[in-house]
């Protein structure tokens, strides 16, 4: 029963990492730029929820969607003002920007907060649910479950919208997307705003069931890296279940090598995938 | 020209007279700003002249450290024969991964060197020769002169290594994989062995940093060992210098390590969060690092600033 609980475990809490991974993947899969202020916008999700439920009391679950709101914001204004700016230069460089973004949101964030660390506690948040004996905490089954909602919606905006096929346009030819009547300043705004706002449902999401702190961001950030390889770039399914196989890693390791593998461990698995797999690693540049 | 190596073997022989005129703290800001300078230096070999971003430099720094901690602690033997066995492991370390790792181009070389130091570090932590969690203590030596002067020549070998790089046939290869990888393997450079032997240098240099660091902080366990901000930190000291340029990274490393250390010591909260505003202003405005900038009075000014802005912008 053991093995049941710890696979119970791993899926659950890998799935809100794959919706972690979403938003870094489709930034980019699209914009080529390797966000590594994601962590950064996870966290400030986080304080969102947070303080939307300890100040105003409004449902966790319910103060996700204006969470996504304020961080889609954030990240429109981002791109739209400073990485736009950077955008044609050499690759290393916007890997460096998005660095500095995550040291000034990290440290903002410590100024405006304190770096104490806080939990999103709704009155369910002690609840189970017993299935076969295996036991399910109701707030991961929650995040979960809304994981899977917004990688849902996610593929439907992608595939079944107009700025979906303009997005995926993008990524494929900037070019030809401008001959047909794109505004890629625009499109990169949106793009890196609608990653951003999965940036913050997954904060929100992970306040729950973890803490929130100033400095969860950088951790965060490499997990979502893992995993938005593993998963690929294009399909976000294929990212929620790298997420889940990242956890189930993670939660295997934890109990049969040492808690202390745990990070080899994902990025073992990630290089040996590399190396195994290299025509797709070989090309993209 | 004639003037420059002059003016250069003047700072140098400037430097090496700062522990007769300074005090013990000057010192030891200078042993800082040194170190930093060798391993932003070395990170320049590979990352500067073929543009693969390493940020597994700091698993060679954290084997350096544990190579002359174990040679000295575990086996007594002195401290030069730490150092050769540091850079033993790190050069072994590098010729071992290299081959398969720098197939990888792109972000995914910089992932995959991700992993290095995290998959190191849970290593060391579970061998008994390394002191496990707790780490390992040097030797007590209070000779702040001699671990001055060790990093300083550490530095002018490092810095020599590069100038001959940026001269030599195998500096044109590397600089021809920066520019574009295929038509360099076209043209007959062996890319393979080109980018495996600028990383082995890259890690022989840092690999004796962190050892000439291990045996001045006494102190050394797996977390500060293996420490990825540090990575970080190279990287972004030879970016803000110039990359793939002779001095530009040793004259970052010296200002930023400088400003961050006034900072530090004046309004510690904000000493970071200004760090990160110096990197996201320095990337929009000069791209290309300030050795680029200070290459003509002339070029300094508004317009170079802005046109960097035009040359780069969507």
């Amino acid at each position: 029963m053991l093995f049941a609980q710890l696979l119970a475990n791993g899926v659950l809490l890998g799935g809100l990492y794959g919706l972690m991974a979403l938003g870094m993947s489709l930034v980019w899969g699209v914009l080529n730029i390797v966000n590594l202020a994601h962590g950064a916008l996870i966290m400030l999700g986080g304080y969102c929820v947070y303080f939307l439920f300890t100040g105003l009391g409004i449902d966790p679950f319910a103060a996700l969607p204006i969470a996504m709101l304020v961080l889609f914001a954030v990240g429109y204004v981002l791109q739209r003002f400073v990485l736009n700016l950077v955008i044609r230069s050499a690759l290393l460089n916007t890997l460096l920007i998005t660095f500095g973004l995550e040291v000034v949101l990290t440290y903002c964030a410590q100024l405006a907060f304190s770096a104490d660390f806080r939990t999103i506690n709704p009155p369910y948040a002690g609840a189970n649910i017993d299935l076969l004996g295996v036991t399910l905490p109701v707030v991961r089954l929650g995040a979960f479950a809304t994981a899977l909602v917004l990688a849902a919606l996610m593929w439907m905006l992608l595939e079944r919208t107009k700025l979906g096929r303009a997005i995926r346009a993008t990524a494929q030819n900037l070019t030809a997307a401008r001959l047909y009547g794109v505004d890629p300043v625009q499109l990169y705004a949106i793009t890196f705003g609608l990653g951003a706002a999965l940036a913050g449902a997954a904060g929100g999401l992970y306040g729950l069931v973890s803490q929130v702190t100033p400095y969860m961001g950088s951790a965060l950030t490499a997990k979502s890296f893992v995993i938005a390889i593993m998963g690929g770039l294009e399909n976000p399914f294929g990212i929620v279940l790298g997420g889940v196989v990242i956890g189930l890693a993670e939660a295997l390791a934890a109990i049969y090598i040492g808690p202390t593998f745990t990070d080899a461990i994902s990025f073992g698995l990630l290089v040996l995938i590399l190396v195994a797999r290299p025509a797709r690693s070989l090309q993209v540049t | 020209m004639k003037l420059r190596p002059l003016l250069l073997v003047l700072a140098v022989v400037l430097l090496a007279l700062l522990p007769v005129l300074g005090d013990e703290v000057t010192m030891q800001y200078g042993i800082d700003v040194l170190l930093f300078a060798t391993i932003a230096q070395a990170w320049n070999i590979l990352g500067g002249f073929t543009g693969y971003a390493s940020f597994g430099n700091s698993a060679f720094y954290g084997l350096g450290t544990y190579g002359t901690a174990i040679a000295m602690t575990q086996w007594g033997q002195p401290f030069w024969l730490g150092l050769v066995f540091a850079a033993f492991l790190g050069v072994a370390c590098a010729l071992l991964i290299g081959v398969p790792i720098l197939r990888l181009r792109g972000h995914y070389f910089a992932i995959a060197t991700l992993g290095l130091s995290a998959t190191l570090a849970a290593i060391i932590a579970n061998l008994d020769i390394a002191g496990r969690n707790l780490g390992l203590v040097l030797p007590l030596t209070r000779n702040e002169p001699m671990f001055y002067e060790a990093s300083l020549a550490l530095l002018v070998a490092a810095s020599l290594t590069v100038a001959w790089i940026a001269r030599s046939r195998f500096g044109m290869g590397l600089l021809a994989i920066r520019e574009d990888e295929d038509a360099a393997q076209v043209m007959g450079v062996s890319t393979t062995r080109y980018k495996v032997a600028a990383l082995a240098l890259s890690a022989f240099f840092t690999a004796i940093a962190g050892g000439i660091h291990a045996y001045w902080i006494t102190f050394i366990d797996p977390g500060s060992a293996f420490d990825l901000t540090l990575n970080v930190r190279m990287v972004i000291m030879a970016m803000f210098g110039g990359p793939g340029t002779v001095l530009g990274p040793v004259v970052g490393a010296f200002i930023l390590t400088v400003v961050y250390q006034l900072l530090a010591s004046s309004i510690s909260t904000a000493a970071a969060l200004l760090f990160g505003l110096v990197i996201v202003v320095a990337v929009i405005f000069m791209p290309r690092g300030l050795w680029d900038l200070g290459q003509g009075i002339g070029r300094f000014g508004p317009r170079y600033l802005l046109q960097n802005i035009r040359m780069h912008r969507l």
